[in-house]
C-alpha cells in the first residue's frame, strides 16, 4: 500500500481516503435530479456529459445522518466520480482536500472504528497529510441498509 | 499471448455456434459431404490452435472427432447415430473447456487427466494412434498426417472461405458503448449550441455549415445504433441443436423450420429473448409434439413440425414459435385454473377460449402431470412472460386443438433507444414509455367523473370506470393544486390489456429517449426503468409503469375480464341513441356538436392561433386550419381547447372554453329556425343545449377542399423562376413540375428567347405556352407578357385553368 495514491476526503467531520485508482474524476455537482422514494442516502442522478451519475451522499450512506441532523456538516460543490459494477456515482463529501501518498499499510485500531464506519472500513492509514480512513468503496455504496439485511437474514 | 488466447476463444466460439447446426443438418443426411466437411473444418482448427497453445486434453479430444470424421470423409467408414453422438458430446465437452480456459479455470475441473478417455472411446475408431502417447506424437505424427491427406483428397471447396460471409471484424462492446456514448455527448453539445445560436440570431455563415453538422450527426447516430444490432441468426443458429437434443431426449421426432434470420435486434436483447425461447421450444416438443405412434395414429406425420419465424414491423420485432402438436387443452387448463384458485369457476364459464389459453401465462401454472426433466422445472411461462414484459414486450398464444400451438412474443427492437412521453409532477420530469400510452386526456375533474373510493381514484373515461394513480402520491412528492382541479390523464395500456390513468401536472414533449442503467440502489424502489438526458441534458427517471401498476395491483387477470365486460355493454347500448359532444363556448353557451363530427380534441398555445386575416387561423400538427368560436376579446388563457371537426374532406377547429363530455342525445330536439347555425335545442342532464348545426358550419366556414387533379405548370430555368415566378405561380393554383413529368395538360412558362430558338429548331413545345419578355414595352404583334406584369400574368393563368376546365366538363 505504501506508495500509492489516496484522495483525501472529509466525509462529516473525519478524515477519510479512497485509493486514487478508483475516482475517476472530481467533477462540479451541477442540478440533481431527485428520485423519489429511493433511499435517502441517494441524492438523485446528476449528468455527466451524456452520463448519468447517481449522486451518493457519503454521510448517509454511512448512516450516519438522520434526519434531524440535517445541515451538519457542509457539502462541497464538488463531488467524487467513482464507478462499481458498471455503474457510475458522483460521491457528495463535506469536502475533497488533496491527493498523496500512502505512508503505510492498511491497519485496524483497537475499539474498532464504530459500528457505522467499520461497516464501510477497510483500516487506518498513514498518509503524508495524516492518518486517515480508507474507505471500502462497496460497502459504502452498499449503503446502511445493507447492515440491517444482513441482521435481519441472520435473525 | 493473452491477445492471441482471447481470438483463439472468440474464434471457437463463433465456429461452435456455426457447426450447431451444421451436425444436425448433417445427421440427417450423413451424405451431405458439404456439412461433413465443415465440421470437419472445425475440429481440425482446434486440434491445430489448441497444440499452439499447449492445451494437451483439447487436441486429444478434437484429434479423435477429427480422426473420425476423416474416416467418414474416405469413406472407410459409415457416420451412423452412434458416431454423430459421439462427436456432439466431444464438440460439447469442447465448448465448456473453451468457457474454462476464458474463465482461467484448470481445466482438472473436467476430472483427472485421461478422463476424456470415455469420450474418445465412444467414437471407438481410433487404432491407429495411441493416446497414451505424449502429446508430441499426436502433434506430430497424426496431425501433419491428417492435414495431408485432407489435402490428397483435394475437396478445394473445403478451404475456402463462404464468399457470400459478410466481412467483420471483432471489437469489444465497451468499445461501441464507448462510441455511443460519445455520439450521445455530440448530439447534446450540438443541442447546447443550437440554443445559444437562437439567442444569437440568426447568421447565415453559421447556420449553413451547422444544419450540415446537424444532419452529419443524425446519420452518425443512426450507423452507431445499427451497430449495436445483430442478426437474430445468432439466436436462431443453437435451435437446431438444442431441438435436436430435447426431441431425443423425449423420444421424439421434430424438425425444426427457421425463418427471418436476418431480422436484426439490438445485442442485449438477444441475451433477453434467449432464455424465454429456449423455454418455450422446450415446452412445445415436450408437451406439444406427440409421440411419433399417437401422431400416426391421428394421421399426423411422423415427424413434427417446429416452426420459428421473425418479422420486423417498425419498432417491434414479432417472433412466431408454431407447432403441429395436439394442441393446448382448453379444459385442463380450466380445471387447473380453478383448482390453483386463479379463477372461480363462475368466471370460468364466462370466459372465452382465448382468455383461458392465456391463463398459462399466470404465476403457479403449470399443467403438466409429470414434470419431466426437459420442461416443468419450476420455472413457468410466468416467468417468461415477466422477462418480456420486464423488457417492453409481450406474448399471447393461440392454439387449435388437434393441429398445433403458436406463441407469439413481441419485443421492442432495441433496449436503448425507444419512444417517450416526459410529464411533470410536482416540479420534477419523468419520462413514460410511449408504447404504454393509449391516450392524453384533459379535462376538469367533473367532466371525468373524479371519485375517490376509499384510497382508490376512479376516473370516467368513455363511459368505463378506470383506476387513476396520482403520480405525485406514487412517487411521495407533494401534491399540487393544479392536478386536483384539472388534471391531465396519461392512459396507460399495460401489456396484459389492463387500462389506467396517471394524474400528472403537465406534458411535457415527447421523443426518442436514450435509455440508460440506474445503480441497483435506485432499481430496487421499483418505480423506475432507467434514466435519460433530456435535450438540455437534465437527467430524467424513466417510470417502470408495469411495475408501478403491479405495486398497486392494478394487473389483475380479473379486473381486465370485468372492464372487457362493460365494453361490450357500452358498444351495444350506443347503437340506439346519437352521440354528441358537451360544451361550453366562450359566450358561455353549453352547446354540443354531434360526436361524429369530432376527429379529436385539441390544446393548442394561444401562439398558434392567427388572428390577423379575417378569418382567425390555427396551425395544427403543421396544417393551417380556419378557426371559429373565438371570443372578441383577446384570449386570457395560454392555452385553448379546439374541437377539431370535419365532415370526411375538409376540417376545422372549434375553440371551447370547456369540454365536458360525451353525452346521449335522448332528448327531443326542437328547431331554431331563426339562428341557422343552430340545428336545435335539446335537453341534455336536465339543462338546455344549443346543437350546433354542422351543416351550416362547413357551408360558411370550411376550406374547400384541394382539387383531386391540379393543374400543372413548368418554368423556365434559372434562379429568378424559382425564386421569384414559383410562389406567384403556386399560389394560383399551379403545381410545378419538371420538364420531364410534362404532360398535354401542362402549361409552359417560357421565355421569349426560348421559345423562339425552340420554335425555330422544331423542338417539342407544350401545347399551352406563356411567354416572358424581359422589355416592359411588348414589341409589336408579340404574344408575351412582361416578366414583372403580375396581373396579365395571373389573368393568363387563369385564362387556361377555366379553357382546361370547360374542356374536362
Amino acid at each position: 500500500m505504501t506508495g500509492d495514491l489516496l484522495v483525501i476526503l472529509q466525509i462529516a467531520g473525519r478524515r477519510c481516503a479512497l485509493s486514487a485508482l478508483e475516482v475517476k474524476s472530481v467533477i462540479e455537482t451541477g442540478t440533481i435530479t431527485p428520485t423519489p422514494r429511493a433511499p435517502a442516502w441517494i441524492a438523485g442522478i446528476t449528468a455527466l456529459r451524456s452520463q448519468a451519475l447517481t449522486v451518493i451522499d457519503c454521510r448517509r450512506a454511512i448512516g450516519l445522518v438522520s434526519d434531524a441532523a440535517d445541515g451538519e456538516w457542509p457539502t462541497d460543490h464538488r463531488a467524487a466520480v467513482v464507478a462499481e459494477g458498471g455503474h457510475s456515482y458522483a460521491l457528495l463529501v463535506d469536502g475533497i482536500e488533496d491527493i498523496t501518498t500512502a505512508a503505510g499499510e492498511v491497519g485496524q485500531i483497537p475499539g474498532g472504528f464504530g459500528a457505522e464506519w467499520s461497516r464501510v472500513a477497510r483500516g487506518m492509514i498513514e498518509t503524508m497529510a495524516g492518518p486517515a480512513l480508507l474507505v471500502d468503496l462497496g460497502a459504502l455504496l452498499a449503503g446502511p441498509e445493507a447492515v440491517r439485511g444482513e441482521i435481519e437474514a441472520a435473525a | 499471448m493473452d491477445d492471441l488466447l482471447a481470438e483463439f476463444i472468440a474464434e471457437t466460439r463463433e465456429m461452435l455456434e456455426a457447426s450447431g447446426g451444421e451436425l444436425v443438418a448433417w445427421e440427417a443426411d450423413p451424405a451431405d459431404r458439404a456439412r461433413l466437411d465443415t465440421i470437419f473444418r472445425f475440429v481440425h482448427t482446434v486440434k491445430g490452435n489448441c497444440g499452439f497453445f499447449d492445451f494437451p486434453r483439447l487436441a486429444s479430444l478434437s484429434h479423435a472427432a477429427e480422426d473420425a470424421l476423416a474416416d467418414c470423409r474416405a469413406g472407410r467408414r459409415d457416420p451412423d447415430q452412434h458416431l454423430v453422438s459421439g462427436v456432439l458430446a466431444i464438440i460439447d465437452r469442447i465448448a465448456q473447456m473453451i468457457d474454462a480456459i476464458e474463465a482461467g479455470e484448470d481445466l482438472a475441473a473436467f476430472g483427472p487427466e485421461g478422463g476424456d478417455e470415455d469420450l474418445i472411446a465412444l467414437l471407438d475408431v481410433s487404432h491407429e494412434t495411441s493416446f497414451s502417447a505424449g502429446l508430441e506424437g499426436v502433434k506430430e505424427g497424426s496431425g501433419g498426417g491428417l492435414a495431408a491427406a485432407s489435402e490428397d483428397q483435394g475437396t478445394p471447396t473445403a478451404r475456402r472461405a463462404d464468399p457470400a460471409a459478410q466481412r467483420t471484424i471483432r471489437l469489444p462492446v465497451e468499445l461501441l458503448d464507448r462510441v455511443m456514448s460519445g455520439v450521445s455527448d455530440m448530439v447534446l453539445a450540438r443541442n447546447d449550441l443550437a440554443h445559444r445560436l437562437r439567442q444569437a440570431g440568426t447568421q447565415p455563415t453559421i447556420d449553413g455549415p451547422f444544419e450540415r453538422l446537424t444532419t452529419i450527426l443524425s446519420d452518425v447516430r443512426d450507423a452507431i445504433t445499427r451497430m449495436r444490432m445483430q442478426r437474430i441468426e445468432t439466436l436462431f443458429s443453437a435451435l437446431p441443436r438444442l431441438v435436436r437434443d430435447v426431441s431425443a431426449e423425449c423420444g421424439k421426432q421434430v424438425m425444426i423450420d427457421l425463418d427471418g434470420g436476418d431480422v436484426e435486434l439490438d445485442r442485449e436483447m438477444i441475451e433477453t429473448i434467449r432464455d424465454p425461447l429456449t423455454h418455450i421450444i422446450r415446452n412445445a416438443i415436450d408437451h406439444g409434439i406427440e409421440a411419433p405412434s399417437t401422431r400416426l395414429q391421428h394421421g399426423k406425420r411422423e415427424i413434427g413440425l417446429l416452426a420459428i419465424a421473425a418479422r420486423q414491423s417498425g419498432n417491434t420485432i414479432s417472433i412466431v414459435i408454431a407447432d403441429d402438436g395436439r394442441g393446448l387443452d382448453e379444459e385442463r387448463i380450466a380445471a387447473k385454473a380453478v383448482a390453483t384458485g386463479l379463477v372461480t369457476a363462475q368466471d370460468r364459464a364466462a370466459m372465452p377460449r382465448d382468455k383461458v389459453l392465456n391463463l398459462i401465462f399466470e404465476p403457479g401454472f403449470s399443467t403438466a402431470e409429470t414434470v419431466s426433466n426437459v420442461s416443468g422445472r419450476g420455472v413457468g411461462l410466468d416467468v417468461v412472460r415477466q422477462n418480456l414484459e420486464k423488457v417492453g414486450g409481450s406474448i399471447k398464444v393461440a392454439s387449435a386443438p388437434g393441429h398445433g400451438t403458436t406463441f407469439t412474443l413481441q419485443i421492442p427492437l432495441t433496449l436503448s433507444i425507444i419512444a417517450g412521453l416526459t410529464v411533470e409532477v410536482a416540479g420534477h420530469r419523468f419520462a413514460i414509455p410511449q408504447s404504454y400510452v393509449e391516450e392524453i386526456v384533459q379535462a376538469s375533474s367533473r367532466a371525468l367523473d373524479f371519485t375517490r373510493m376509499g384510497e382508490t381514484a376512479l376516473v370516467t373515461f368513455r363511459g368505463k370506470r378506470v383506476p387513476c394513480l396520482m403520480l405525485g402520491e406514487v412517487l411521495g412528492l407533494a401534491e399540487g393544486e393544479a392536478t386536483a382541479t384539472e388534471p391531465t390523464l396519461v392512459m396507460l395500456r399495460l401489456a396484459s390489456g389492463d387500462l389506467f390513468a396517471l394524474a400528472v401536472e403537465g406534458i411535457h414533449n415527447h421523443g426518442d429517449l436514450v435509455v440508460k442503467p440506474l445503480a441497483p440502489a435506485v432499481m430496487k424502489s421499483g418505480l423506475y426503468a432507467g434514466s435519460t438526458l433530456l435535450d438540455d441534458g437534465t437527467p430524467v427517471l424513466l417510470l417502470d409503469v408495469a411495475n408501478i401498476a403491479a405495486q398497486h395491483a392494478l394487473v389483475s387477470d380479473t379486473r381486465a375480464r370485468v372492464l372487457g365486460a362493460e365494453e361490450d355493454a357500452a358498444g351495444a347500448s350506443a347503437d340506439t341513441a346519437p352521440r354528441a359532444m358537451l360544451f361550453t363556448d366562450f359566450a358561455g353557451r353549453r352547446s354540443a356538436v354531434r360526436l361524429e363530427l369530432v376527429q379529436r380534441i385539441e390544446t393548442a398555445p394561444a401562439s398558434a392561433i392567427d388572428r390577423s386575416a379575417a378569418r382567425p387561423r390555427v396551425v395544427i400538427d403543421g396544417l393551417i386550419l380556419p378557426l371559429l368560436g373565438l371570443p372578441d376579446a383577446p384570449l386570457t388563457q395560454n392555452r385553448v381547447r379546439l374541437l377539431r371537426l370535419s365532415d370526411g374532406a375538409c376540417e376545422l377547429l372549434y375553440a371551447v372554453r370547456e369540454v365536458e363530455d360525451a353525452v346521449e342525445l335522448t332528448g327531443a330536439l326542437s328547431p331554431v329556425p331563426e339562428d341557422p347555425l343552430v340545428e336545435a335545442i335539446t335537453l341534455i342532464g336536465g339543462t338546455p343545449a344549443t346543437l350546433i348545426d354542422a351543416h351550416e358550419l362547413f357551408a360558411r366556414h370550411g376550406e374547400p377542399p384541394l382539387a383531386a387533379e391540379r393543374l400543372r405548370c413548368t418554368l423556365p430555368e434559372g434562379e429568378w423562376a424559382r425564386a421569384i415566378l414559383a410562389p406567384l405561380v403556386a399560389a394560383a393554383g399551379y403545381d410545378i413540375v419538371g420538364a420531364d413529368e410534362a404532360d398535354d395538360g401542362t402549361v409552359g412558362i417560357l421565355f421569349e428567347d426560348v421559345y423562339e430558338v425552340a420554335e425555330a429548331l422544331g423542338r417539342p413545345i407544350p401545347p399551352r405556352v406563356i411567354r416572358l419578355r424581359d422589355q416592359p414595352e411588348a414589341p409589336a404583334g408579340s404574344e408575351t407578357i412582361y416578366r414583372y406584369d403580375r396581373e396579365s400574368l395571373l389573368a393568363a393563368l387563369a385564362a387556361v385553368a377555366s379553357a382546361r376546365t370547360g374542356e374536362a366538363a
